[in-house]
């Protein structure tokens, strides 16, 4: 099994909704991004054509992070997801800087909120305890781990059923993010990519990435 | 390009500076790589000319190199980890040179000190000790050319050049230490060094001819380095201070057996912080590729 993403350019309006869904998923801290909405052009006029790229960590299948982590914090699944434990990483940030993507953080200021000066926010306030982050540590997009695991665990097929999928995707209102195990010859998230041709983002990083984009 | 606060809108759409390796605690790892460097390169020297006192300075900058490396980390009490991955992590066999090479030189130091006729044993860890020195000065540049994603690191150069400025450092370092011993060898010491530093310039420039030709990012790095922001730390910090200043007294003090001591004070501590620019504008100079557009 290795879980998997699909995402369709043609139908990405850059609307962000997964970002914020991210954000308020994992109570994503201020100033740190797990995925992010990347907005470039492309030609010269006036043949120019606007790039909206939806990014997240890539788990890739050859991941750098993985291989340079000193310590063995950051980690991955059988499921191929890449994940940090948090009571292992000595912040060194070597994963950081070996990420081509960029699409790690390092939570350093746990004091900072979201509204300098005020109170924190009752969201702000249910994260510090549903989910609370470990100042000093890295931290990046974990494909809603905890929402595939839960989500598995009572018989729910993620990439299919809503509790068992990343927020990113079930947010997306054009359906432009799909998910899927990309180790199983019939799923549709393997279907979606053979027949529209998806691609990995910058193949020449040579990681394996296990985000596939459809032009 | 820009090398100022970076808008969230621009994330890896324009060229992006690396900063995780530079910026606040970052420029302890730049120290620390230093450090690992003249440290490496000063053992070496020292060995090479039986001097104990090179020895203990080299064990001593190496344990500076720790305490850099600790004020690197966010969680430096967890530093213990750093050895579990020397399979494939550069850090973790750098960690790991490191303790051997500290492990080593204490006990050749101490055979040195105390058992002076235990010549066999004395050369044996001597020689351990020497190729973990090499590897705890070589790596660095290792850790730093891993970095597929910067092409201005992800190149051979770099480990040789690491290790090179190290050896200079570290040779300028036991030409002082030689000096307050009155040593006969220091004839020699600064002919070794003329040629080191020779070679370091060369070194540097095959360097940035080089990496010119390797991608885009890193012909804006090299442009960087010597025309844009970091210019006068290129030119002021490396090659004034570490190659024009101690090639000019090096060379004017040829065919002479008492050269000034200021003059040869002036030449090592050029040539320290012509180490220490290196490291920093190299760092410095790390761009990555923007990811859009993708092709």
């Amino acid at each position: 099994m290795r879980w998997g993403m699909a995402i369709e350019l043609k139908r990405c309006i850059g609307c962000n909704a997964c970002v914020l869904a991210c954000k308020a998923e994992h109570f994503v801290p201020p100033d740190i991004f797990w995925n992010r909405v990347l907005i470039g052009e492309k030609g010269k006029y006036p043949n120019v054509s606007k790039l909206i790229y939806t990014v997240r960590c890539n788990q890739c299948a050859d991941p750098k992070c993985v291989k340079v982590c000193p310590t063995g914090a950051t980690q991955q699944r059988e499921d191929g997801i890449v994940w940090i434990d948090d009571t292992k990483c000595v912040g060194c940030r070597y994963c950081m800087v070996a990420c081509p993507y960029q699409m790690r953080s390092m939570y350093e200021d746990p004091d900072k909120n979201y509204f300098p000066g005020q109170e924190l926010t009752e969201h702000e306030k249910i994260g510090k305890t549903l989910y609370p982050h470990t100042p000093g540590v890295v931290q990046k997009c974990v494909f809603c781990k905890e929402r595939i695991d839960s989500g598995m665990a009572q018989g729910l097929v993620p990439g299919v059923d809503r509790d068992a999928s990343p927020a990113c995707v079930i947010v997306c209102p054009t359906k432009a993010i799909h998910f899927g195990d990309l180790d199983d010859p019939n799923s549709e998230i393997n279907r979606i990519i053979k027949e529209k041709h998806g691609h990995p983002f910058h193949p020449e990083f040579d990681t394996q990435p296990s985000i596939n984009f459809i032009d | 390009m820009t090398t100022t606060q970076r808008k969230p809108y621009e994330f890896m759409v324009k060229y992006q500076q690396q900063k995780d390796w530079i910026d606040g605690r970052g420029n302890f790892i730049a120290f620390a790589f230093f450090l690992g460097g003249i440290a490496g390169g000063l053992f070496l020297a020292s060995a090479y000319f039986d001097n104990l006192l090179g020895i203990f300075v080299a064990f001593l900058l190496t344990g500076l190199m720790g305490v850099s490396y600790m004020f690197h980390l966010t969680h430096p009490m967890r530093f213990w980890r750093m050895v579990v991955r020397p399979g494939t992590s550069w850090i973790s066999r750098g960690f790991t040179f490191i303790m051997l090479f500290g492990f080593f030189t204490v006990i050749t130091m101490t055979l040195m000190q105390w058992a002076p006729d235990a010549t066999a044993a004395i050369t044996t860890f001597k020689v351990l000790a020497g190729i973990f020195a090499f590897a705890q000065s070589i790596y660095t540049g290792f850790a730093v050319s891993y970095v597929s994603a910067i092409k201005v690191w992800n190149t051979a150069i770099v480990p040789v050049l690491f290790v090179t400025c190290g050896l200079t450092g570290g040779l300028a370092i036991l030409l002082a230490i030689m000096m307050g011993q009155d040593s006969s060898q220091i004839v020699t010491l600064e002919n070794i060094i003329r040629v080191v530093l020779i070679a370091l310039a060369v070194i540097i420039g095959v360097y940035l001819w080089n990496t010119t030709y390797s991608s885009s990012s890193a012909r804006d790095a090299v442009k960087r380095l010597i025309g844009g922001s970091l210019a006068p730390l290129f030119w002021i910090g490396v090659f004034l201070f570490g190659i024009v200043v101690p090639v000019v007294i090096s060379l004017a003090t040829i065919g002479s057996h008492d050269p000034a001591a200021g003059l040869m004070i002036t030449a090592v501590i050029s040539e320290i912080i012509g180490g220490l620019a290196l490291r920093f504008a190299i760092l410095k100079a790390g761009m990555y590729q923007p990811l859009l557009p993708a092709d």
